[in-house]
């Protein structure tokens, strides 16, 4: 049988609180092709974090189905690499360490070389012996995304990975972030509750709202690379986007 | 001077001042001639004695004895302490079949162990290293296992998501985690041990700081009783801050620079 890389079936999710459910997730479906960057953009709270975990199989208990590669997701796999919206390095390894760290059963020299390798990826060159504590927002959160990349997953999960980050470094955070599609070609999903990243980063955008969280449009991002915020191109699909909401 | 150095010095005077303060007070009240000297000796008289003491090598003989004996016990306490606490800590079925025990025996002060202890180990020197192991066992035990209960949920799917394996997810991911915790519970143990040494050495003992300050009372120098108890304090800070120098090299990217 056919089927997409990525395939989400009637996807509902409901949270009991205090006796008082909460819709999360109302049946949603999508797929993804491989090599796409999908941006799924929402206001907080319309279950879009919960759709990503669903994806990574950190969350098993909803109804419906997410099918990889025509395999039902049952539990995270590393072949799933996911940023969380904290950057969640462990404070006691350095940055070495905790990029290392994600890596099992590799012999030690090509340990070191994956670990180099992924560390100049992300612009961290200098910073291998640096304690979390030490490092900037946005220095942290790279040191995350290489942990994710070190195992050279097939898809990336992205869960507000800059969503901390002040204007600027936010920006050059996502030219890096295409940066490393382009060489590496992961299929990524992003949660993001910003526009204007979304516009910049995406293939294509899924539109969510709340309570319950459902599909409100799946927008197709066709602009031409590299991305020009201000064109007018840009701003009609922003447009488009934020008439959404 | 600089204002850094200056307000370093602040500091250090702040430290000693009301140390300073309660020997001027006990001084003036002495040479007064208002202290009864059996109840309270003049400093003069307790300086003396510690001089006395130290060069007959009776204090440092007390000294060492207590503080071998206090090592030993703590020594089982840690290794008992912090494998079980990560035990109770990683496994709900021994958190269940242990908790309830543990709550019940761990208020029951060491000191009220003793007629049992008796019993049990005679007077020798097991019996008194087990008090001291009781006095620091619990303390360890609770502080490593809320530490490895406490580990952070976020860390944990981080490491989910890596399909890490067992036994690198304990040692690399659930014990550095509880580091903090841990090292308090090896330094409360080590006080709460240090701090039964008195009561140990209550057990039919002919030696050790417990014995010199009992038996002291009993001649009614006061001077004596007061060396050693003096000596059990400092010692006490002593272990302390040296297991605060170790806990700070050992978990380094807990403190800021």
């Amino acid at each position: 049988m056919e089927h997409k890389y990525i395939e989400i079936k009637g996807l509902s999710k409901i949270f009991t609180r205090k006796k008082e459910s909460v819709h999360a997730l109302e049946n949603i479906d999508f797929s993804v092709d491989r090599g796409e960057l999908v941006c799924i953009l929402g206001p907080s709270g319309c279950g879009k974090s919960t759709l990503l975990r669903a994806i990574c199989g950190l969350d098993t208990e909803h109804s419906g189905d997410v099918f990889i590669d025509g395999r039902k997701v049952i539990k995270p796999e590393k072949t799933r690499g996911m940023v969380f919206q904290e950057h969640r390095l462990f404070p006691w390894l350095t940055v070495e360490e905790n990029v290392a760290f994600a890596l099992n059963g590799v012999d030690k020299d090509t340990k070191a070389e994956l670990v180099q390798q992924h560390i100049d990826l992300v612009g961290l060159t200098g910073f291998e012996k640096s304690y979390p504590r030490q490092l900037s927002g946005g220095m942290a959160q790279r040191a995350g995304i290489a942990r994710a990349l070190v195992n050279d997953p097939e898809l990336l999960l992205l869960d507000e990975p800059f969503g901390a980050l002040d204007t600027f470094t936010k920006m050059a955070m996502q030219k890096e972030l295409k940066q490393i599609r382009k060489k590496s070609n992961t299929t990524m999903i992003m949660v993001t509750h910003d526009i204007d990243e979304a516009v910049f980063l995406a293939d294509r955008i899924i539109v969510m709202s709340p309570r319950p969280g459902s599909i409100v449009k799946v927008i197709d991002v066709d602009l031409a690379e590299p991305r020009d915020r201000n064109s007018y191109e840009f701003l009609e699909i922003r447009k488009e986007v934020f008439n959404e909401f | 001077m600089t204002g850094y150095t200056a307000k370093k010095a602040g500091y250090a005077i702040e430290y000693i001042a009301l140390i300073a303060v309660v020997l001027i007070v006990w001084c003036v009240m002495a040479g007064r001639g208002t202290l009864n000297e059996i109840i309270m000796p003049a400093p003069s008289k307790v300086l003396d004695t510690v001089t006395e003491l130290i060069g007959s090598g009776v204090l440092w003989t007390n000294l060492v004895i207590s503080v071998v004996r206090v090592l030993k016990g703590y020594f089982i306490a840690v290794v008992l302490g912090v494998s079980l606490g990560i035990l109770i800590g990683l496994s709900k079925h021994a958190e269940r079949l242990s908790v309830l025990i543990i709550q019940i025996i761990k208020p029951i002060p060491p000191i009220a162990w003793i007629p049992l202890v008796i019993l049990w180990f005679g007077i020798g020197e097991s019996g008194k290293v087990f008090l001291i192991f009781l006095g620091s066992f619990f303390n360890i035990l609770i502080n490593v296992h809320d530490g490895i209960k406490q580990a952070d949920e976020k860390y944990i799917e981080v490491s989910k998501s890596m399909e890490t394996p067992f036994f690198k997810h304990i040692f690399r991911l659930i014990i550095p985690g509880a580091a903090p915790n841990i090292f308090t519970g090896l330094r409360i143990g080590l006080s709460s041990g240090w701090m039964c040494v008195v009561a140990a050495e209550l057990v039919s003992s002919t030696t050790g700081l417990g014995y010199m300050i009992m038996n002291a009372r009993q001649f009614g120098q006061t001077d004596v009783v007061i060396v050693g108890m003096l000596t059990i304090g400092i010692i006490g800070k002593l272990m302390d801050s040296l297991l605060r120098a170790v806990e700070k090299r050992a978990i380094k990217w807990n403190w800021s620079e």
